[in-house]
């Protein structure tokens, strides 16, 4: 664990030197949320409730979706990056090292950038926490739930990056697969069909640690289901991810130069 | 020494054109990561088409446009915006990474010409996908998703054009912005995320509240997507057409200008880097 300590915080070192890129990160971050929010006002000034939730209900939902992602940026980001290790071959240098490869990967290119959505995610939950009075205990609940949402995304962007390890494309736009499906967890699900509904709860299950805390919070959903459903889903989710990896790399081709 | 001499103009259209077709080969190269990417875009499509459709079934009138008008449209917009994404950025944000920049510099088409025949190819090749998605937009939408009428058609060729330039020109800016960064990778998504408020790529104009149609009105992004897009349905009067087309022009030619101005001033202190 030292190890990986050590290597995070070095990472972190490297990438704060880039002060200019930091803020155009954080400031880009930021416009990214604004801009989801300008569709959640276009929306609320076309139609008073969704599927059922209130505007406030679904700012719930923005908070959370804001706040998973930056902790999977700020933790996990270097996922991102695979296409390029392939590339450039350095992913052959980091599986020679006497370390977990998945993690080594993930924890090598922290994102900065994070603090933006940290930031934004925050205000956002925090306004909509405001409006509905959900009980204080519940705030208590609102790392676990994160980080529960963290560990689901990462684990979805890994699945995507294993299964197009053999298929190097020129970017990482297929991780931006992974990407839009967590986009889905902005909006109450009653608003998708079912088949859709079901993927999100419990194959890419970003409903599960989104929505089903967001539904408890105003209300609706279990304390029950709020507390266990997100670690499950994040285990089961971790477990497939660590499978395809390994799966992948036992049939891994370097490409490098 | 002397001066290498200037290529003919014959010469240039050549290579422009070889290059496009050198990009269109290349990206057809990655079909199926090209395929997964576009599967991404529909996803992230996916959620506007439903939570729009989920709107008019809580307001069946929610504006000026009906359901199936709304839906044809959103297709519409679609279609456009896979046509003219290009990977400008993206392919310039590597190669100024790794160091190949300074051989782009020295070619004999011009950094800007050598940009666009990228740029067209990027398009030539998306027009292979849009195809079956637009077949497949007309098994959702009908015949609501065809043109308006020939004359709607043949000016909104003209009109996917001057979005291509307009799209261009922005990205032409983000690649002197990278210049001056060393990093384009923040200003690319700052875009995207202007783009999809402000482009009517989620809605149209008409639908946005007042102050956000101001804003989006005032900045060139809409002529990207929505332009083409009304005028293909015949959302817009064709004598309103030529007026559009203008502002296209304007907005295409005048963002392109910028870009070179700036580009000029760039090399004058710029350091290559990476290697």
């Amino acid at each position: 664990m030292r190890f990986y300590f050590v290597f995070y915080r070095t990472a972190l070192k490297a990438i704060a030197e880039y002060r200019v890129d930091f803020a155009v990160g954080v400031i880009t971050a930021v416009a990214m949320q604004l801009a989801a929010l300008a569709f959640y006002w276009i929306v609320f000034t076309r139609a008073p409730a969704l599927g059922g939730w209130s505007p406030h209900e679904v700012l719930l939902l923005f908070g959370f979706t804001a706040l998973v992602l930056a902790v999977s940026e700020l933790l996990f980001n270097g996922i991102w990056w695979l296409p390029y290790y392939v590339q450039d071959g350095q992913l052959d240098r980091l599986l020679v090292y006497p370390v977990n490869s998945l993690f080594f990967v993930l924890m090598s290119r922290p994102e900065l950038h994070a603090l933006g959505n940290l930031t934004a995610g925050a205000v956002t939950l925090g306004i909509a926490w405001s409006a509905l009075s959900p009980p204080t205990w519940a705030l208590l609940l609102v790392p676990w739930w994160v980080g529960c949402g963290a560990v689901v995304y990462t684990g979805v962007l890994v699945l995507v990056g294993a299964l197009m390890l053999r298929v190097v494309g020129p970017w990482a736009t297929h991780l931006f697969t992974a990407h839009q499906m967590l986009n889905t967890s902005r909006y109450p699900l009653s608003v998708y069909p079912g088949w859709l509904r079901t993927l999100v709860l419990y194959v890419l299950p970003f409903g599960a640690v989104i929505f089903v805390p967001a539904d408890f919070l105003r209300g609706h959903g279990s304390l029950l289901g709020a507390v266990l459903w997100p670690p499950l889903a994040a285990l089961g989710t971790a477990l497939a991810a660590k499978r395809a990896w390994d799966v992948a790399l036992r049939g891994y081709q370097s490409t490098g130069s | 020494m002397s001066a290498l001499p200037r290529p003919t103009l014959r010469q240039l259209v050549h290579g422009f054109v070889v290059l496009a077709q050198k990009t269109v080969q290349t990206r057809l190269t990655y079909r199926l990561a090209t395929l997964v990417s576009l599967l991404a875009s529909v996803a992230s499509y996916g959620v506007f088409l439903l939570v729009w459709l989920a709107i008019y079934r809580e307001n069946p009138r929610p504006g000026p446009l009906s359901r199936d008008e709304m839906l044809a449209y959103l297709i519409a917009a679609f279609l456009v915006n896979s046509l003219l994404i290009t990977s400008v950025e993206l392919r310039f944000g590597h190669r100024l990474r790794m160091g190949l920049i300074a051989g782009d510099l020295l070619r004999p088409l011009g950094f800007l010409m050598f940009q666009m025949a990228q740029g067209v190819g990027d398009v030539l090749a998306n027009l292979v996908y849009v195809l079956p998605l637009f077949a497949a937009g007309y098994g959702f939408a009908g015949s609501a998703i065809l043109p308006a009428s020939a004359a709607a058609a043949a000016l909104t060729l003209l009109s996917v054009a001057l979005g291509f330039l307009i799209a261009f020109g922005v990205s032409y800016l983000i690649v002197q912005a990278a210049f001056v960064l060393q990093s384009g990778y923040g200003i690319m998504f700052l875009r995207a995320s202007l783009h999809q408020v402000f482009s009517g790529l989620s809605a149209p104009l008409v639908m946005f509240p007042p102050t956000l149609r101001g804003a989006a009105e005032c900045l060139p992004f809409h002529h990207e997507i929505e332009t083409p897009a009304r005028i293909w349905l015949g959302l817009v009067p064709l004598e309103d057409a030529p007026r559009l087309l203008a502002w296209q022009a304007a907005w295409g030619v005048g963002l392109i200008v910028a870009g070179e101005l700036i580009f000029s001033a760039v090399m004058r202190r710029h350091q290559i880097q990476g290697g």
